[in-house]
């Protein structure tokens, strides 16, 4: 293509530095709010004063804060969900069912110690909130655990297998949750039975505790990777399977791990937002609504390149976009579905971007030495 | 002229040229690639009815001059002419419409698709909605004509090599090409096959057509079909010369320059106890067909064991078995003693096994991984290089940094990604990591394949090295003079099984090359 | 009953549809995991254009349309820029999901139309089908056309010396794919369920992509494959009408899904791969870089 007196060409990149991918991801970014501010455009609101309402709400207004953090930890399981298995090169889209998975079990845990008898009943919190958390880690990491399982010993698409595994999941919790279901309102409404105020998840500074957790993950996980015996297999594993399984990697274990691994985060984020972010304590008759944001976490996951530390700032933006589009939503009373939209600008622009990871634009100076002068280098 | 054409294909710049009449003229060529001159001036004819071979040594030219001539590299100078016009090929299908046929060394056909869809596919007459009975009938007519015997009704995964080529010569001939460039044609044939094809090349010569084969090594067919020979080395024609002023032993002299004989000296290590030993063993192959069978051999301390063969008569699934990578259905694998049959890859690398793979890229390494890291797929399971589940990535920096300078491997840091080294560094790299393990048995399959003759010497004394260090080495290669040259005992293999275990100082080049070939040479001593 | 046999038969029609567009993707190489997405887009604009205008052929037009261009899409994304087919396809997914939820929230509720007119009983959109199924039949199997394109799937560079345009070729097929997906997802909403909701579709699209792997890529298999499961689809949404009062209606709707699962293993093992496994194109999920 040419431009004057410059020819515009595309040349593949070498290797890629963590600068030059943390500036093409924040450029993605940039672009996908432009992009999506047609959408305000179309609506007849200026999008500036728009994205002002969303930032300022999301990250200043102490109403709009908190659920902002809590989306946060939300997402971030969500996003090391994705992570793990994406080193390995492995798609987890199953993250919805698996917390789902996570959140009945860990309502299964109240159910034992009798929580749904009683709001009253006076639970002690050291004892079940521990089994709360491994009980949704268990649940959680059963469903990825058959997607891994179903990967490695027979190599069955794994998006297929996640995505179907998401449906029966969500039909399951129907079926605990309404029409006389094991774990339904003991006031007949179609939701779960409310957690006991006794076992509410301990805040700090009105946060909940599973912060600790999410931020301790992204630790952990990047050690794995970093330096662990585990962490390279997997890595190598995603890189070239052929090649790993010449160095003597299981070509059957890689998968079922980091399914397992993916399953039981996922899991996390269920009894994080279930069963921890003040206000809800239940499993909402919308809990849909949760499922569909856990995509946010491919998109985290995607954006970061698969860095847990990366992911950190990535999934508090969209913790915050997500939270303050629902708002400017209402606000602007602007048509339901802001927050879907965005997921999709931002996702569809991440697929173009992903040309920019392996290709630079330069241009060159058509009948002169190659002057270099490109962008997105 | 050939009635089984009819007019339906497009009448080529060539139709109506005579015996004996240039086809094809190159004058000039000269094509450079950074640090080579691969093509160097060259001048080469060919006319209608004529059989012309192109000899010379790998790295001669003679691929690049190939594929100037089919349009796939454009020529820094020079020109082609065709039947007296000259030409330019912007791209193979320019050179097909002008009459160019060629038949890749490496098959370019769809294993999937009958043998008649193969033929007719991108075919300018074939229609809207395909007519196979008349396509059929039409390519029946150019086997009997020439003597080709295929079913074009089946399909392509299941014909032999042989089968192969001749539906390759079909789709040429089939689009009306009157230029035929044969890469390498009887490679991978076996002595039956390759008779039916020189037969079918004679056949195709009277009827005009102009035949170029391009062959490395085997004299004897340049002789016994060609009527002229054109001999290339390092990137200049050395010779052309009528086909019956020419012996073997000349056009040895012409295509390598002087009288050399490349040989390491063998040397003799004393026999040690046994190392690998591998009892009757037979394993499918992914299309489920048994594709070994009952090989029995064992490998000794200080021994290299050369198995010779065309690629695909089972040395994969047979190194692939002694490496885990795959389940006998038969037989046992036992190494020091121990039967390893159905251990984990994993547990036979940690009892001493060390495996370079033929395929460099996509399984001897991982491309967008440090050299580090790529060192690391050997060591990774090593207690001295990781504890408690940690790898330390330090100490392997520092192993990487010795291995690489002890090993030669150009490269600017052990940081940078192994996808940017070039094939004989890679291949350095990996023989650098195997060997720093000081293996007890050395599985190389196809070493040197692919690499300038620095390097393949380099990995060959290198093997030679370990085998003084007392290793064990199973050694695979098509390369003849290789196997010749290093092995202490040389296995032809066939189909699936080995035709015999001959010691290196008694074999007879003739009889390894009969029996790859799935024959066995009367009247010698084994 | 007969009730129940008309809705079975239409479920699969959308089923066949849809599947049929990846199928004909898939046979020229190139893997769309979003058909949930095309589908989304096509129903829910193809309602908004039939629901604003009165016309049901301009709805249908529109839902071609928009599943033709968003087939246009990933094709460039995976062609021509070379981004790997999943990463588009999920993109192409979660763009339709996000982005119709947005821009159909505004018309949720009924169609407000006269119902299409049945033949014989049957949606005219079940003879359609059928006749696409043989086209394509017909076309792959015994056209010019067919054989370039199953070439292309098997082996991009042979069919580029031979003469044949890889990157057209594939363009040509997930466009005419996507318009197929899109057709199924304005069929749902106009005659199937002309209700629009927030993500009504709740899976159609990936047991459509499941079906495409059950067919072998034959189209003949294919449709078999989308009766079965248009079928046993509408069973889990209306378990009363064949076994009243047998489990929960919500067990019931993991039913297909849970079947598609098991079909999914059985053709995975061994021994089906070794038997049948051959149909697969070679070159599917690969981007084909010209040398």
């Amino acid at each position: 293509m040419r431009i004057g007196s410059y020819e515009l060409k595309l040349e593949k990149r070498g290797t890629l530095s963590n600068w030059q991918a943390a500036s093409i991801s924040i450029l993605a970014i940039i672009f996908a709010l432009a992009l999506f501010s047609i959408i305000f455009i179309l609506a007849g609101i200026n999008p500036l004063s728009a994205y002002r309402e969303i930032f300022s709400f999301a990250f200043i207004n102490p109403y709009g804060l908190p659920p902002t953090i809590n989306r946060f930890i939300f997402l971030l399981f969500c996003t090391y969900a994705f992570i793990i298995p994406f080193r390995a090169g492995l798609w987890n889209i199953g993250m919805t069912g698996q917390l789902y998975a996570g959140a009945l079990g860990a309502f299964a845990v109240l159910f034992a110690f009798g929580g749904k008898a009683s709001l009253s009943a006076d639970l002690s919190l050291e004892i079940v909130i521990p089994f709360m958390l491994i009980a949704a880690a268990l649940g959680g990491a059963v469903p990825g655990a058959i997607a891994g399982f179903l990967k490695g010993k027979y190599n069955i698409n794994e998006i297929v297998v996640t995505m179907l595994l998401n449906f029966i999941i969500f039909w399951l919790v129907s079926f605990m949750i309404k029409e006389g279901g094991p774990f339904m309102n003991p006031g007949g409404r179609g939701e779960s039975f409310e957690l006991p105020p006794s076992v509410y998840a301990p805040l700090i500074n009105n946060v909940p505790f599973t912060i600790f957790i999410a931020l301790g993950l992204a630790v952990l996980i990047y050690f794995l990777f970093a330096k662990t015996k585990i962490g390279y297999q997997i890595r190598a594993y995603g890189q070239n399977p052929a090649a790993a399984e010449y160095a003597g990697i299981s070509p059957f274990k890689i998968p079922l791990l980091v399914f397992t691994l993916g399953g039981a985060i996922a899991g996390l984020a269920g009894y994080h937002y279930f069963a921890a972010v003040p206000g809800v304590y239940k499993i909402a008759r919308n809990y849909g609504f949760f499922g569909d944001l856990a995509f946010y976490g491919i998109i985290c996951g995607l954006i970061s390149l698969g860095n847990p530390i990366a992911a950190i700032p990535v999934a508090l933006l969209f913790g915050g976009l997500s939270v303050g589009g629902r708002y400017v939503q209402g606000k602007l009373s602007m048509s339901f579905g802001l927050d879907y939209a965005l997921l999709g600008v931002l996702m569809i622009t991440l697929v173009v971007f992903q040309f920019f990871y392996r290709y630079k634009i330069v241009f060159i100076k058509i009948g002169k030495e190659r002057t270099d002068v490109g962008v997105l280098r | 002229m050939k009635p089984p054409e009819e007019g339906q294909v497009q009448k080529g710049p060539l139709k109506g040229i005579k015996r004996g009449e240039t086809v094809l003229e190159a004058r000039g060529i000269t094509k450079r690639f950074p640090g080579v001159v691969a093509n160097d001036q060259i001048y080469f004819e060919i006319k209608a009815g004529e059989i012309h071979a192109v000899l010379g040594e790998n790295g001669a030219g003679k691929t690049t001059l190939m594929n100037i001539l089919f349009g796939l590299y454009q020529p820094d100078e020079g020109e082609i002419f065709i039947g007296g016009k000259s030409v330019k090929f912007r791209s193979p299908l320019d050179a097909i419409d002008m009459g160019i046929g060629m038949v890749h060394q490496h098959r370019k056909l769809i294993p999937a698709h009958t043998v008649i869809e193969n033929i007719i596919l991108g075919h300018p007459s074939a229609g809207k909605i395909l007519n196979i009975n008349r396509a059929g009938d039409e390519i029946n007519e150019l086997c009997e004509r020439y003597g080709f015997h295929v079913d074009l009704k089946a399909k392509v995964w299941q014909l032999s090599e042989g089968e192969k080529q001749v539906v390759e010569i079909l789709k040429t001939l089939y689009r009306g090409a009157e230029v035929l460039i044969l890469d390498e044609p009887t490679s991978a044939l076996t002595p039956i096959e390759t008779e039916k094809l020189l037969t079918s090349i004679e056949a195709m010569s009277k009827d005009e057509l102009a035949i170029v084969p391009f062959i490395t090594h085997k004299l004897p067919i340049v002789l016994a079909i060609s009527d002229r020979v054109t001999v290339l080395r390092r990137g200049k024609v050395t010779a052309r010369l009528d086909t019956k002023d020419a012996t073997e032993k000349s056009l040895a002299m012409e295509m390598v320059g002087r009288e050399v004989i490349f040989r390491i000296e063998r040397t003799r290590v004393e026999r040690g106890k046994p190392i690998l030993q591998v009892e009757n063993l037979s394993a499918l192959s992914d299309k489920g067909v048994l594709a070994l069978s009952g090989v029995s051999f064992s490998i000794s301390e200080g021994e290299i064991f050369g198995i010779a063969g065309i690629s695909g008569n089972g040395q994969r699934e047979l190194v692939e078995v002694i490496a885990g990578l795959r389940n006998p259905e038969e037989g046992k694998v036992i190494l020091d003693e121990i039967d390893i049959t159905f251990s984990s890859s994993l547990e036979r690398w940690q009892r001493g096994m060390g495996y370079i793979p033929c395929d460099r890229i996509d399984v001897g390494s991982i491309g967008d991984f440090s050299l580090v890291e790529n060192t690391t797929m050997n060591y990774y399971f090593d207690d001295n290089y990781s504890r408690y589940g940690i790898v330390d990535y330090k100490k392997l920096r520092k192993l990487t940094e010795e291995i690489v300078s002890e090993y030669g491997v150009a490269t600017p840091s052990p940081d940078t990604q192994a996808k940017t080294l070039s094939g004989g560094n890679l291949q350095k790299l990996i023989l650098a990591r195997v060997l720093s393990r000081k293996p007890r048995l050395v599985i190389a399959d196809l070493p040197t394949q692919g690499l300038d003759v620095g390097a393949t010497e380099f990995v060959r004394n290198k093997l030679v090295e370990a085998k003084k260090g007392k290793a064990g080495v199973l050694l695979i290669s098509e390369d003849l003079d290789e196997i010749l040259s290093l092995s202490d005992w040389v296995a032809p293999v066939y189909e699936g099984k080995l035709m015999d275990i001959i010691p290196g100082e008694k074999v007879k080049r003739e009889i390894v090359g009969a029996m790859m070939a799935g024959l066995h040479l009367e009247g010698e001593e084994t | 009953m007969w009730e129940f046999f008309v809705r079975s038969l239409d479920a699969s029609t959308i089923f066949t549809l849809a599947a049929l567009g990846e199928l004909i993707g898939q046979r020229s190489g190139v893997l769309n995991v979003g058909i949930e997405g095309v589908m989304l887009f096509g129903a829910t604009l193809g309602f908004i254009a039939a629901q604003s205008t009165g016309s049901y052929l301009l709805g249908f037009l529109v839902g071609i349309a928009i599943g033709g261009l968003l087939g246009l899409m990933h094709g460039f994304f995976s062609i021509t820029l070379g981004v790997d087919q999943v990463v588009s396809g999920m993109g192409i997914w979660i763009m339709g999901f996000g982005l119709t939820t947005y821009i159909g929230n505004p018309y949720t509720g009924p169609l407000g139309m006269p119902r299409i007119p049945s033949i014989l009983g049957l949606s005219p959109f079940f003879y359609l089908g059928i006749a696409l199924v043989v086209i394509t039949w017909f076309v792959l199997s015994k056209t010019s056309l067919g054989l370039r394109i199953r070439s292309v799937g098997e082996n991009p560079s042979v069919a580029e010396v031979s003469g044949i345009d890889v990157a057209k070729t594939r363009y040509l097929c997930v466009t005419i794919g996507g318009m197929l997906m899109g057709l199924a997802g304005a069929v749902y909403s106009l005659d199937y369920n002309p209700v629009w909701n927030y993500n009504f579709l709740m899976g159609w699209g990936f047991i459509a992509l499941a079906l495409v792997f059950f067919s072998m890529w034959n189209p003949f298999i294919l449709l078999s494959g989308s009766l079965l499961f248009g079928t046993l689809w509408q069973l889990s949404l209306n378990p009363q009408l064949v076994l009243p009062g047998v489990m929960s209606r919500y067990i019931w709707r993991m039913v297909p899904f849970a079947i598609t699962l098991l079909v999914l293993l059985i053709m995975s093992t061994k021994w089906f791969r070794i038997k049948w496994g051959a149909a697969k194109p070679e070159a599917l999920g690969q981007p084909y870089v010209k040398e």
